[in-house]
């Protein structure tokens, strides 16, 4: 790999390498020190019950329960370790793989899935959660992103003279989207304005079949340098540092110090989603040089290392892993099918003629089968 | 007591519709439980493991290494309650999946589209297909065709939804009564023009107040045959218009416009010109056979091609050859004009009355050209259309009586012109041809002339010229 | 209090702007050059001196970013008014506008609101260069989730902004720049009682009769609306009565309008600059001939932009719906 290119390992921010040991960083060792046993086994907690729920997932799609499933596997640590610097002020624009975010903005996992069973495009009230819908237009909700933060500072969210009143926003996306041009407005926006807004860029070194040296000739963070923004480059493998970055970054942005950019060098461990075939553009050999480098095994690892992983909190998170995976697998199952007429509902916010005409004649038109149920 | 699950085929990336079976992870009585890895598929994208959907026993394998199955056809038959009494047949089982909207046995879901290409056919897809004209009337949403959610979108059932009566949305909104004027489709529209008839006066009997063809078409007899009435002082109806007489018997209308202009017109012609007729019975078999032949004349396509087109045609040639007649007695100047053109007006009955148009310079026009300036005088007469100026400066007419059905008749000369030729009905009748009696096409025609300026003689050579050339139209060639 | 002014359109656009912020605090004006320059028709002339920096911002040089940023500040409750400083410079945008803006409200099921109004000055007319004469309003209007307003008159364009922004929906503001300059009497107190969120977004579905007559229907929007009713006065003196109608509304649709009058006169002439093919006419034609075939006298003609770009200003007179192309139509519709 190239020491300069976008796959650089040199100069990432690392506290807990592959081995499970614990490494010292001078300027984000203070941002981690405060992390407990306790802490590192709720960060364990959460990737495992993760990683176990993207299996369900990943299996209910294989026996046809939904259409299409996009993988967070592999990405655990960046996700869980940046999600848990998250506070009730922030609010977060994911892309549409950030199902570990999703799980620490209280986001209930199994409902993620209606919208890959084809039932809806949304299904969460993102005000609720602090946390957007998924954007699937690659990069759209930078902007998006950028925008609230702007609104946030207007309305005295941020550096208002007490910290646990601030707030920031995070926006999540992949090395792929660094390519569109609203990545670029977006940072131009929120560094003319000096916007709360941590740019959270999970390389996971794929854009489908595509390398990220395909993207960019530099490390993704460099460009943040261009908009005149801080950046680091994390270990996205390592929950402890991506932690660790993530309460930096996110000090700096709800103190009124401006936008920030954090690219998590992390791996894809599945596919793109479940129509893509890896096989087709993938060493085996890379796949494992990065298994060796999972998110969960470090931490294991290490948890086991300091004699910090007792097997009855082990089995009590297996069991907890499983139990989810049947409470989704009986919601998936059990969701109704919308009635077609809901389609015409929510076009707009007031009402339009020709949705409510279209609307009236469809349900004429569904009327007039002799084995039409009476709608209520 | 034994519960049957199977597993269909699923579209494992978005649109696919088929995958081949490369390997069994599995066999048959094997206890598999959710998520096992169950079988390796390979489809168009790639090579992908089904995870099992079922805790329980292996009972069937539904297709083997090699087959490639459809999206939504099941491949394997598990027991979900393995620890019950075995059931008598595989397929006779209710399906006691948690989905409560599956109704029928879940082997005849999808089983109209089962088509697994393979020599070892199972028994339950075998009597699944069996069943499928049943299972197709009881389909619901998710089975009748766009199936989402990891099946894939099929082509629908080849049935129709059966509809309710009365359940056509009519075209145009809602029916709101309108004040506006008339409604009818646009071919409807154009046919009253044509024939001259303002739509606004005719009853609408359509569905939604639609002037529809039919009330054009009655509205245009009805005009022919004039609306009847009847009267107090008479019970049979009589026509209706004009004054009616207090005790009912008699209707004066006032004689205006076309019909003031006729009587005059024939008034001034009768009265003035001495008439004679002439008489001629001709057998235009030959003539009938030249028409039929011009029909499917490719270069006749774009025209109407009637007998009497080839009856202008012989006149035509006759006043060549006679060209005396085609003249004028102007009594003023004491001089005879004749012509150097040929005006050929065609009598007409038109919705405002008789006129003559006249085909101007007929004389220079061949057939084809004829024809067309037929046709336009046709529809213009019809339509009402006619102007002034197509009735002027005619030099000789011809009346079609034979288009009423009449054998023929003692035609009065159109004011200024010195004959005119009577056209009756052509019929079949017996006639002696090469000797013998045969059935030929047989008309009437005649010819009333001028006598200031046309004798008998003259008058007798024209006839007999327009007889000659539609007994035997070669004669045109002779005389071209 | 209801007070008559004569304005042009320009200046109607300003002065409803300026009602509006000072109604809502949480109105913004963004957009390029929309400060200090008053914006480069003058719409924004004084706004920026009198509101200030933070509700008048001169953004960076980016469509996609001015509406996305606008969208993400509408999650904030706030009620951007985004200017695209000329038609032909939408489409960095487009992105935003259809795959985000149109679609948030149904992707959310309702629980985000999106209250922008997007001002662009469109169509052409005014002798300029290549990209600022567009009229691109059908694309939008094909795009379900947007309103489409062009207002033709002063009273429309002050009204209209109002009532724009006090829609909770997106609301695209067609302005013909052509019609910047037109004065008309601007009665300034009407539209106050007609804010509320459901009375302004009935309001700006409806479409006006701007004259009334009984033989030609002749629907057109914007800045045709001027040459169909002049083309209208010209058919009256040779006997046609010609009725015009002036959609306002491109989405919705004012169907019903177009349909009362369709069925009334039984001929129907579309014009608008924008390209025939594919375009708004095209519409009005399929909803005309749906709803009022069996009063036809004649199919609906349309007369409109040919299927070029637009070319250099020195065609765009024969390129334009000019009053012998409409009265044109109109003779042909009338021989039937």
């Amino acid at each position: 790999m190239d020491a300069h290119g976008p796959l650089s390992e040199h100069g990432l921010v690392r506290l807990l390498d592959h081995h499970g040991e614990r490494l010292e960083d001078q300027t984000f060792s203070p941002y981690a020190a405060h992390l407990s046993a306790q802490d590192l086994r709720s960060f364990w907690h959460d990737m495992s019950v993760l990683r176990a729920w993207d299996m369900e997932a990943m299996s209910l799609q294989r026996q046809g329960e939904l259409g299409l499933w996009v993988q967070s596997y592999g990405q655990e640590a960046a996700q869980i370790g940046s999600g848990h610097a998250l506070r009730d002020p922030d609010f977060v624009f994911p892309s549409y793989r950030e199902h570990g975010v999703a799980m620490k903005r209280g986001v209930d996992l199994p409902s993620i899935l209606r919208v890959f069973r084809g039932l809806e495009h949304g299904s969460w009230v993102p005000s609720e959660h602090g946390f957007h819908l998924y954007t699937l237009v690659i990069g759209a909700h930078a902007l998006h992103a950028t925008g609230y933060a702007m609104g946030m500072d207007r309305d005295g969210l941020v550096a208002s003279g007490n910290p646990e009143q601030d707030g920031a926003v995070v926006c999540y996306f992949g090395d792929g989207a660094t390519s569109q041009g609203d990545i670029a407005e977006s940072m131009t926006f929120a560094s003319v304005n000096n916007a709360p807004i941590v740019f959270f860029c999970q390389n996971n070194q794929f854009a489908i079949s595509e390398s990220v040296t395909r993207q960019s000739k530099v490390p993704l963070a460099d460009r943040a340098k261009g908009f005149g923004m801080p950046s680091v480059r994390v270990d996205g493998n390592d929950v402890i540092a991506s932690h660790a970055v993530s309460q930096w970054a996110l000090e700096h942005a709800r103190s009124g110090k401006g936008p920030v950019f954090i690219e998590a060098l992390t791996y894809r461990m599945g596919a793109h989603t479940t129509s893509d075939d890896p096989t087709r553009y993938r060493e085996k050999a890379s796949e494992e040089y990065w298994a060796d480098r999972d998110p969960i095994s470090r931490l294991t690892t290490h948890l086991e290392s300091i004699g910090e992983l007792p097997d009855d909190f082990r089995e009590e998170v297996a069991a907890e892993g499983k139990a989810l995976g049947v409470r989704t697998r009986e919601a998936v199952r059990s969701w109704a099918k919308p009635a077609a007429r809901e389609m015409f509902d929510h076009v707009y916010a007031q009402p339009h003629s020709t949705v409510e005409a279209e609307r009236a004649w469809f349900d004429r038109y569904q009327n007039s089968f002799a084995d039409a149920e009476v709608q209520a | 007591m034994p519960v049957f699950e199977q597993f269909k085929m699923p579209d494992a990336g978005e649109g696919l519709t088929e995958a081949d079976i490369v390997t069994w992870r599995v066999a048959v009585g094997d206890t598999v439980e959710i998520n096992q890895p169950l079988v390796e598929i390979e489809t168009a994208k790639s090579i992908v493991e089904l995870p099992c959907p079922f805790d329980g026993v292996v009972t069937q394998l539904l297709a083997v290494e090699g087959d490639t199955v459809e999206v939504g056809v099941p491949i394997i038959e598990i027991d979900v309650d393995p620890t019950g009494e075995p059931a008598p047949a595989p397929d006779a089982v209710p399906d006691a999946s948690s989905e409560t909207a599956n109704q029928e046995p879940a082997n005849q879901v999808l089983a109209a589209d089962a088509t697994v290409q393979s020599a070892h056919h199972s028994q339950s897809a075998t009597q699944a297909s069996a069943d499928a004209p049943q299972a197709s009337a009881q389909q619901q949403e998710g089975e009748s065709g766009a199936v989402l959610v990891g099946y894939g979108v099929k082509a629908g059932s080849a049935q129709r939804r059966p509809r309710k009566e009365d359940a056509l949305d009519p075209i145009g909104g809602e029916g709101e009564a309108s004040d506006y004027p008339v409604k009818a489709k646009p071919p409807v529209r154009k046919l009253a023009r044509d024939l001259g008839i303002d739509i606004t006066t005719i009853t609408p009997s359509g569905p939604g107040g639609i002037v529809t063809r039919d009330d054009v078409e009655q509205q245009s007899k009805a005009r022919s045959a004039k609306s009847l009435a009847t009267y107090p002082g008479d019970d049979q109806p009589w026509l209706e218009s004009g004054t009616v007489s207090p005790n009912g018997r008699t209707t004066r209308v006032p004689v205006k416009s076309v019909r003031k202009r006729t009587a005059e017109a024939m008034v001034d012609s009768a009265f003035t010109a001495p008439h004679v007729t002439e008489f001629l019975t001709v057998d235009v078999t030959e003539t009938m056979k030249l028409v039929a032949r011009l029909k499917q004349d490719k270069d006749f396509a774009d025209v109407r091609v009637t007998p009497l087109l080839l009856v202008i045609k012989a006149l035509l040639l006759a006043v060549r050859r006679h060209p005396e007649v085609n003249a004028s007695w102007d009594d003023a100047s004491q001089e005879i004009i004749y012509k150097h053109y040929v005006n050929l007006g065609i009598a007409a009955s038109t919705p405002r009355g008789l006129m003559v148009p006249n085909i101007k310079d007929a004389h220079r026009l061949p057939l084809h050209a004829l024809a067309v300036a037929l046709q336009d005088l046709t529809s213009e007469a019809r339509a009402g259309r006619i102007q002034p100026g197509s009735m002027a400066d005619g030099t000789i007419t011809i009346t079609n009586v034979g288009a009423l059905g009449i054998d023929t008749g003692t035609p009065i000369l159109n004011p200024g012109e010195a004959a005119i030729l009577a056209f009756g009905a052509i019929r079949q009748q017996p006639w002696v041809h090469d000797g013998e009696i045969q059935i030929r096409w047989v008309t009437m025609l005649a010819l009333s002339f001028d006598h200031r300026l046309v004798d008998g003689e003259l008058g007798a050579r024209l006839l007999s010229d327009v007889g000659r050339v539609m007994n035997d139209p070669s004669q045109g060639l002779v005389w071209a | 209090m209801s007070e008559k002014v004569t304005m042009t359109m320009a200046g109607a656009i300003n002065a409803g702007l300026r009602a509006a912020m000072e109604r809502d605090p949480k109105v913004l004006l963004m957009g390029e050059d929309i400060g200090a320059l008053g914006g480069v028709f003058r719409v924004t002339d004084g706004l920026h001196a009198d509101f200030g920096d933070s509700r008048v911002v001169d953004t960076p040089l980016a469509e996609s970013g001015i509406v996305g940023t606008a969208i993400g500040l509408g999650m904030r409750g706030y009620r951007s008014v985004v200017e695209i400083q000329f038609d032909g410079f939408i489409f960095p945008a487009f992105n935003q506008i259809t795959t985000q803006l149109a679609k948030m409200h149904y992707r959310s099921k309702g629980h985000i609101t999106l209250p922008l109004v997007i001002r662009v000055p469109f169509a052409g007319g005014i002798g300029a260069i290549e990209h600022h004469s567009e009229s691109p309003e059908a694309l939008f209007a094909h795009t379900p989730g947007l309103r489409i307003f062009t207002p033709a008159t002063p009273q429309d364009a002050y009204d209209g902004i109002q009532q724009a922004i006090a829609s909770p929906d997106p609301v695209m503001f067609f302005e013909p720049k052509a019609r910047y300059w037109d004065k008309g009497e601007v009665d300034t107190g009407a539209v106050t009682s007609r804010l509320s969120e459901r009375d302004a977004t009935a309001d700006i579905g409806r479409a006006r009769v701007a004259r009334e007559g009984t033989d030609v229907t002749v629907v057109a929007y914007g800045p045709t609306v001027r040459v169909a009713l002049q083309s209208a006065e010209l058919a009256a003196q040779s006997g046609t009565s010609v009725e015009v109608i002036d959609l306002r509304s491109i989405s919705p649709l004012d169907t019903a309008a177009v349909v009362k009058s369709a069925k009334k006169t039984g001929r129907v002439v579309v014009a608008h600059e924008a390209v025939t093919t594919f375009g708004v006419g095209a519409e009005v034609s399929a909803r005309v001939n749906e709803q009022a075939f069996f009063h036809l006298h004649a199919p609906v003609l349309r007369v409109g932009g040919f299927h070029t770009p637009y070319p250099g200003a020195t065609s765009e007179h024969e390129y334009l719906p000019n009053l012998d192309r409409i009265l044109d139509a109109v003779d042909r519709v009338m021989t039937h």
